[in-house]
């Protein structure tokens, strides 16, 4: 007897949601073991963790807030890689697009932000993000279908080159640095002036950022961009096969560079959101979204409504490791990496055999 | 001033060794035809294991036997869900890069207060020390700078012949290749490619645990609670598989070069000031740019060479690289 990997004809969606659903509990329980071993008990880890602090906080809308930090960054990336990876574009420079958004808006933010209406400045920052980091975007765009430039190892290095402008402008003291506070010796970041901070609607003691309901609405327009256009429908031809796009007279050049800035541009705005919302910016702006992003589009399969709902759960996940780890020495926030690993390995291992079923083949010989 | 010279070059030795061991480990990945972005990961989880079972047993031996078994571990994690389960080796290695840096961390901080003291560990430290190699290490500058360094330095320079031998004058080697460039003909040649894969992604992920494991000790071997000891080596030995354009031996020179750059990070004001004529500019340059030129460099390379291989249509990387194999989609 002996075993053989055949493709499957057809997924049920039942098998999927329960294969996921055994992926995660898996997931859970591997992550269990790794508390147990430093002796911390996962039952009330797991608690404290995904209830992120709220039971028994004085201050719960505080946590709300905090959550939705992480939420709106992580939510616009993961949307805009999907883009890219919709097309088999391995766009993994969100960390370098995010960057190097976060620098525009902060530019404009820093020149433009006390002689400027409060909206004016705002979507001024978000406009230069859109497109310094569009450009990035488009030149690796460009690079792949002109020479078929490896895209993944272009915005790898991307991402790092951007890291050291940021750390450069963070650490250099000069005259020309107005990204620096001026009445302090050591190198630190300014703040925004006042109408360059992101404002939000005030319920109670909670207060709902604007930023969130454009990420919510970008989500939206992503959704019908993909579904119901005809540039959507160019983006799915290109990704299923190039010669396919080809054959129909697309013009792949055109489709691939418009994808991709656009995938950049959006990861840029989410930079710039980040900048307005902290009303700062820091050499860690990016919160390893960039990195995230790829598995939070990758776990949801590239369905936008999927990534909204998994973007959320990991938001909770590491806002609740954060919270969690207050309480315990031994763990840090890196527990909340260690989950996202053994889920996304979880989840690739579920699509496997949502695709492929393993089947006995009877004698020796008949292979 | 000679001596500053001498030390430049020591340093440049130093700290291009840990990218040998990993660009060896990654040219052979990808040379099966995988593209494995798990390079930070997987040394990081090198890095822990080996130093921690080295530090226990007081022993160089151990720790790199650790480091090694620990890295192709999870070399065997990428080759399960790669090869066996088919998934997405992008996703795969940006995973395991994810996962890794993670354990290192879970498993660094977990100890806490029990971090062993590596001073105390006199075999190992004997172990790294310096060796001087009879004669050559005698030749003036020449000799202290590369003649004159712990074993793991001679062992990478090895390897890199090794695998530079083993590619290009065994059988195994061509097999290797083989199924890198275009694995339906290998397996139509009866190549079990499953096993060729698996075995030699385990062995070169393994060598990146060594590389890890040496940036662990070099670091003074204490344990960094904000930043990961591997610190994007990993990142830069990917980009130094395309700088060594999939040659080890081209590695041995290009980790030079991505040394050379980090060792000036450090060294621009000791060489700005003994040679204030011909190299007082670098004081001025900003340690970013230094930081960054690697990333720099390999952007460059990555594109003047796809322009050129557009134009003579020839390039050593490997055609099938990134690209699963499912033998019935063949």
């Amino acid at each position: 007897m002996r075993l053989k990997i055949i493709r499957r004809k057809e997924t049920r969606i039942v098998n999927v949601i329960l294969l996921y659903v055994i992926g995660i509990a898996v997931s859970f329980v591997l992550g269990g073991i790794f508390l147990s071993s430093l002796g911390i008990n996962p039952v009330v880890y797991y608690r404290d963790m995904l209830t992120i602090g709220l039971i028994g906080n004085y201050y719960p809308a505080k946590s709300i807030e905090g959550l939705l930090k992480l939420f709106v960054p992580l939510l616009i990336t993961s949307l805009a890689l999907s883009l890219a990876f919709k097309m088999k574009f391995w766009n993994i420079g969100g960390e370098g697009e995010f960057i190097t958004g976060a620098i525009f808006a902060s530019w404009v933010a820093f020149k433009l932000g006390d002689s400027m209406p409060r909206i004016v400045v705002i979507l001024l920052m978000c406009i230069a993000a859109f497109i310094s980091a569009g450009l990035i975007g488009f030149i690796t765009a460009h690079l792949k279908v002109k020479f078929n430039t490896n895209e993944t190892l272009v915005t790898l290095m991307l991402n790092y080159i951007m890291l050291y402008v940021i750390k450069y402008i963070g650490e250099t003291k000069a005259d020309w640095n107005f990204f620096l506070r001026t009445d302090s010796e050591r190198p630190v970041f300014a703040r925004f002036p006042e109408n360059a901070v992101m404002q939000g609607i005030t319920i109670g003691n909670f207060k709902l950022l604007y930023s969130v309901l454009a990420s919510i609405a970008i989500a939206v327009i992503v959704y019908f961009y993909l579904k119901r256009t005809k540039q959507g429908y160019e983006i799915a031809v290109v990704g299923d096969s190039v010669n396919t796009a080809r054959y129909a007279g697309m013009n792949v050049y055109k489709i691939t560079v418009r994808t991709i800035f656009l995938s950049a541009a959006l990861i840029g705005l989410a930079g710039a959101f980040a900048a307005a919302t902290s009303g700062t910016i820091s050499t860690d702006i990016t919160n390893n979204v960039g990195w995230t992003g790829v598995i939070v589009a990758w776990l949801s399969r590239l369905s936008v409504p999927v990534i909204g709902v998994v973007s959320l759960l990991i938001s909770v996940l590491q806002y609740g490791c954060q919270a969690a780890s207050a309480s315990y020495s031994q763990i840090d926030h890196n527990f909340a990496d260690l989950m996202q690993g053994l889920f996304m390995f979880s989840i690739l291992a579920a699509g496997f055999f949502s695709h492929f079923k393993i089947v006995r083949t009877g004698g020796k010989n008949d292979d | 001033m000679i001596e500053v010279l001498t030390l430049f070059l020591f340093n440049i030795v130093i700290y291009s060794i840990p990218l040998l061991y990993a660009t060896c480990g990654e040219i052979i990945v990808e040379k099966s035809g995988s593209l494995n972005l798990g390079v930070e990961g997987t040394m990081a989880v090198g890095a822990v294991f080996g130093f921690l079972a080295g530090c226990r047993a007081d022993s160089l031996p151990v720790a790199l036997l650790v480091s090694f078994a620990a890295s192709a571990l999870v070399g065997a994690i990428f080759c399960i869900f790669t090869i066996s389960l088919q998934a997405n080796q992008n996703v795969t290695g940006l995973t395991i890069t994810t996962i890794g840096v993670a354990v290192y961390f879970f498993v660094g901080n977990g100890l806490g207060a029990n971090w062993p003291v590596y001073r105390d560990c006199t075999r190992l430290v004997a172990g790294v020390s310096d060796l001087n190699i009879p004669l050559l290490s005698k030749i003036p500058v020449i000799g202290k700078a590369f003649f004159s360094h712990n074993i793991l330095v001679y062992l990478a320079v090895i390897i890199a012949v090794l695998v530079w031998v083993y590619f290009e004058k065994t059988s195994f080697g061509l097999r290797l290749r083989a199924i890198g460039e275009n694995p339906g003909a290998a397996d139509s040649l009866g190549v079990n490619i499953v096993l060729y894969k698996y075995l030699h992604i385990m062995a070169g992920s393994g060598i990146m645990g060594i590389g890890g494991l040496y940036m662990g000790l070099n670091m003074g071997g204490t344990f960094e609670g904000s930043n990961c000891w591997i610190n994007g080596y990993g990142w830069i030995a990917i980009a130094l598989v395309i700088f060594a354009n999939w040659s080890t031996m081209h590695a041995i020179l290009g980790t030079f070069v991505f040394g050379f750059f980090n060792t000036l990070r450090i060294y621009n004001m000791p060489l700005a000031t003994t040679f204030p004529k011909t190299m007082g500019w670098l004081s001025s340059v900003p340690a970013q740019v230094f930081s960054a030129l690697p990333f720099i460099v390999t952007l460059l390379v990555l594109v003047i060479s796809s322009i050129k291989s557009r134009k003579s249509g020839r390039s050593n990387a490997p055609t099938a690289i990134g690209v699963n194999y499912y033998r019935e989609d063949r």
